[in-house]
């Protein structure tokens, strides 16, 4: 009887030391899928020119596609360097203006109930749903009879869809958390409304508008649709430049892949040193972490 | 007491100073009068709205375009006709009987409800082997998040690269197997399916993230329960993880349904639409019109239909994820 | 500064405050003479947080108004008012030690001081209330009782008008508690400065306040001194808000010859009470008025213990009366020692103190009858 039971115990264990195995492999399984691809731009993005169709896992790798997408990219007719400032000013731009107009929408949100506060959410949010095109078709021709189109300002104004959302609706999360005795207490220290949403509220919340910040600028730095249609050089950024070495007669791997890379490294970077608040920010304050 | 305070003051609320008691009498120990001024009620109840005006108008600097490209789908403004002429509903009409919207808006639906099913099944299967916690769990969750970083149009060109019938590495690895020669891009159902994949590739982070903190921030008490009872494993994933993980994966679900009915760059940069139309989505079509062909209201009429459904299928979501949090919330903890 | 200096009395005037469809308060009337301490009194959620918030400004009236030395405050802003506000949560600046904390209302523009004097002032405070050693710390690493303090302290560094106390020792250890009770009101500007205290707990209220209020739903119930409150209570909710054990009240009738006949038919007593025969009435004895063993002159009622309890150098006893009824009393430790459950005892009641009440209705506790 106890031998029996000792038996099924130990099968038990077995079973699960097996179990366990099999649910790492399916996890490992997963991840070569989500990370060989990115592996492989790294070696397309490494292999010399004449060896990008003869093989594929064995060659002499050199950086000369870095060098022609980053240095010498004039030769081959696509400014990557330039897109890639582009998309620095543009995405930047877009996050300080929307944090500068979102900061103080989403602090009297939080703070105060209001006739049409709940309206300007719901309209925001609306924005983060609808489709591109709807506002961009009309903004299209609206920006050639502006002088917007294929401009910084035209960039940054339009951008404002993907980074406004997200920070009023993240940010006002973040101040409802944040007990408003902590502002009262200020106000009857001696403080202004302004000195104490200034030295109280804000620190407090600066963890969340970092991370907030943050993915805001990977999601304006990935935007595409926008970029596409509403620049054509000079504004135009890395997502749209990054397929320009597609085009032509011969397709150039190496210098996609070298291109790709490189445009990934910024949001990769920023993402990895806010993961910890990335929940919420993913879901727009819906799942807090 | 302390006499220097009122010049203070005066900076802080500088429309105050004005009415400011005499500040002379500020330096007298003494109680004095009180230096308090009401706020009139007007400008207290205006308070919360002058913090949100310059939102106020940025909103409506975007929503203008909106109502203008909702104006234009009443006209026939074209690039070869910037004079437009009023056709009322004409545009509409010409979209509803045309095929090639119904045929559009069935890859667009096939791709938002392909791509939103395999993502949450799969998301979430992530998350709970991610939730065991185990040395490699561990190491590999800190790379979970990459593909969901990469812009979307970008990992289309990364995997279009990979997918090349001839000379892409995927057909490579195959060749072994004798799976040498997929045609993955250039058949339709294989476009459709390789779009499906690589948003698969990019977004099934984003629901196995929300995934992993729901399952992190759900109560261990149901859980030590079970055990004690000695519930298996399928029992307490069904009776109690899945239902109350539930409304954190439908966060994740609506935010990846709604995205996917509005796909646009994965598709742009990996078939273009093609082969022949298979894979025009909505706004791949309204693009071509829009933009490459240049029928301004054409193409937006077709924008304004997909806003449209994107509207309503936003607003039953978000009604049948509020009954689901109530219940959830009913959960006994 | 201006208004800022020198002790204000307080006056709210039938000021209605709701959020959403709760009411918080309901026509409160209250005033705090100059100087004074007053104590308010009242179960959680009867409107005493938002008592104090009104009074600073943080709230605004639906209706009504408050006074601040005769002056209506409507539309003042709070940094304006010169009052001073510890809240029950502490609100203790998190990201700020304990130091900082302190220093904040005398880095204010309203009550900024030179730095070096600034220090001295929250120096001075730290000590009066224990926690200079705490000061260096980010107030995250301090126990409950100490962020209290802290809190108290951040109230006490300023010149006010008024002090607004919302439960400020609650979460003090009973030992501790004991101790700030008694030094709270020793604070030279505490007893200079008008104080309005709010508590749920009645020895504070009784230990402290030069007046008490009592309130309930948003309304004060009754004020005055704790003579007042004690021995003529509104109703039997103040009755009962005052004196642990609770105030025993027993149901009973009005007899044809103005008696009170108790419901169970135990005893009659020989008071007047002015109300019709045949009302129903309540009659109220504090514990400590009701001893054991039979003392002529007084009534006696007779029963059986149902439980003791020993409460330091007193007893409590529970006593089960004829008809059933349970009657708490006080008795020292000695009178009660040997007594058991069931053991029959006779209890003697002092007639000079007992209350007469109006039988409880559905909306309101009943009144007291006055003889």
């Amino acid at each position: 009887m106890t031998k029996r039971q000792s038996g099924t115990r130990a099968n038990g264990a077995v079973r699960r030391r097996v179990l366990g195995i099999a649910a790492d492999g399916a996890l490992i399984l997963y991840f070569v899928f989500a990370l060989f691809p990115v592996v492989w731009m790294v070696i397309l993005s490494l292999k010399p020119a004449n060896e990008l169709f003869s093989t594929y896992f064995s060659f002499t790798p050199t950086l000369d596609s870095y060098r022609t997408v980053l240095g010498a990219g004039q030769d081959e007719g696509v400014p990557f360097v330039r897109f890639f400032l582009n998309s620095l000013v543009v995405s930047l731009g877009a996050v300080g203006l929307s944090l500068v107009i979102g900061l103080p929408a989403a602090y009297a949100a939080a703070r105060w109930r209001f006739r049409g506060s709940e309206n300007l959410m719901f309209t925001l949010l609306s924005f983060r749903f609808a489709p591109e095109l709807t506002v961009i078709i009309p903004l299209f021709v609206l920006y050639q009879q502006l002088g917007l189109f294929d401009t910084y300002v035209g960039m940054i104004w339009v951008l404002q869809l993907v980074t406004l959302p997200l920070i009023v609706w993240i940010m006002r999360s973040y101040f409802a958390d944040l007990s408003p005795e902590l502002e009262q207490a200020a106000l009857l220290d001696g403080y202004t409304r302004k000195q104490a949403f200034f030295r109280v509220a804000l620190p407090l919340v600066k963890p969340g508008i970092a991370a907030v910040s943050l993915l805001a600028f990977i999601f304006a730095w990935n935007n595409f649709v926008f970029p596409l249609i509403l620049t054509s050089s000079e504004a135009q950024t890395v997502t749209v430049g990054a397929l320009s070495f597609l085009g032509g007669d011969r397709p150039k791997y190496n210098l996609t892949a070298a291109a790709a890379l490189v445009s990934v490294i910024p949001p990769l970077i920023l993402a990895l040193t806010i993961q910890r608040y990335l929940v919420r920010g993913l879901s727009f304050g819906a799942v807090k972490s | 007491m302390n006499s220097s305070t009122e010049a203070d003051h005066g900076a802080a609320s500088s429309d105050d100073a004005a009415v400011a008691g005499a500040p002379e009498k500020a330096s007298a120990a003494v109680p004095g009068p009180p230096a308090e001024r009401g706020v009139p009620k007007w400008r207290r109840t205006l308070r919360p709205y002058l913090l949100i005006v310059p939102a106020l108008l940025l909103t409506g600097g975007i929503l203008y375009p909106f109502g203008l490209g909702l104006y234009y789908t009443v006209f026939d403004f074209a690039a070869s006709k910037p004079q437009p002429d009023f056709v009322g509903l004409e545009n509409y009409r010409r979209i509803f009987t045309d095929s090639s919207f119904w045929d559009s808006a069935w890859v667009t639906v096939l791709y938002a409800v392909g791509a939103a099913a395999v993502e949450t099944v799969l998301g979430v299967a992530v998350a709970l082997l991610l939730h065991r916690s185990t040395l490699v769990g561990r190491v590999l969750e800190k790379v979970l998040i990459l593909p969901l970083m990469i812009a979307p149009v970008i990992a289309a060109i990364i995997w279009k690269l990979m997918l090349q019938p001839s000379v892409g590495v995927v057909n490579h690895l195959l060749r072994p197997f004798g799976l040498g020669g997929v045609q993955w891009t250039d058949t339709p159902t294989g476009a459709l399916l390789s779009s499906i994949a690589v948003d698969v590739w990019v977004y099934t982070p984003f629901v196995a993230i929300l995934a992993l903190a729901g399952l992190r921030s759900l109560p261990a008490s149901p859980f030590e329960a079970a055990a004690v009872d000695g519930a298996g494993w399928w029992f307490t994933f069904r009776k109690l993880t899945m239902p109350m993980l539930w409304p954190y994966v439908l966060v994740a679900v609506i935010f990846r349904f709604m995205d996917s009915l509005k796909v646009f760059d994965i598709i742009y940069a990996l078939t273009e639409g093609g082969p022949g139309d298979s894979t025009v989505v909505l706004q791949i079509r309204a693009y071509l019109e829009a933009i490459r062909f240049q029928r301004y209201s054409f193409g937006l009429s077709y924008m304004i239909v997909l806003w449209a459904v994107v509207y309503l299928a936003a607003m039953v979501l978000v009604r049948y994820l509020g009954r689901i949090q109530n219940r959830a919330a009913e959960v006994p903890k | 500064m201006t208004g800022t200096t020198g002790s204000a009395s307080i006056a709210l005037r039938g000021v209605h405050k709701s959020y959403g469809r709760d009411t918080a308060l309901d026509g409160l009337e209250l005033t705090v003479a100059e100087g004074e301490f007053f104590c308010l009194l009242g179960p959680s959620g009867a409107g005493k947080t938002t008592t104090l918030k009104t009074v600073a400004g943080l709230a605004e009236p639906d209706s009504g108004a408050v006074e601040l030395d005769g002056r209506d405050m409507t539309g003042v802003e709070p940094y304006d008012r010169g009052v001073a506000m510890c809240f029950e949560s502490y609100a203790l600046y998190p990201h700020r030690s304990a130091y900082d904390n302190l220093a904040s209302p005398l880095r204010s523009p309203k009550y900024r001081l030179p730095a070096a004097e600034a220090r001295v002032k929250v120096h001075e405070t730290a000590e009066l209330l224990g926690i200079e050693g705490l000061l260096e710390r980010p107030v995250g690493a301090l126990s409950n009782g100490q962020r209290q303090r802290v809190a108290l302290g951040r109230v006490l560094v300023r010149p006010a008008r008024a002090f607004l106390l919302d439960e400020p020792l609650s979460h003090l250890d009973a030992k501790l508690r004991q101790a700030m009770r008694a030094e709270l009101k020793a604070i030279g500007d505490v007893r200079r400065t008008t104080t309005l205290y709010v508590t749920h707990d009645s020895v504070e209220a009784l230990a402290l306040g030069d007046r008490i209020g009592v309130i309930s739903d948003g309304r004060i119930v009754q004020t005055g001194t704790r003579e007042d409150i004690w021995h003529r209570p509104y109703d039997t909710f103040v009755a009962r808000a005052f004196g642990r054990p609770l105030v025993n009240l027993l149901p009973g009738t009005v007899t044809a010859d103005g008696h009170f006949a108790s419901a169970e038919g135990g005893f009659e007593l020989p008071v007047d009470v002015p109300a019709a025969p045949g009302t129903a009435v309540q009659l109220g004895v504090r514990p400590r008025d009701i001893a054991l063993g039979g003392e002529g002159g007084a009534l006696e009622l007779a029963g059986t213990v149902y439980v003791t309890e020993v409460l330091g150098r007193a007893v409590e006893v529970t006593v089960r009366l004829a008809g059933g009824r349970q009657l708490s009393l006080v008795a020292p430790r000695a009178a009660a020692a040997g007594l058991r459950v069931d053991d029959p005892v006779r209890l003697s009641v002092r007639l000079e103190n007992l209350l007469l009440f109006e039988a409880d209705r559905p909306e309101r506790p009943g009144r007291r009858i006055t003889p």
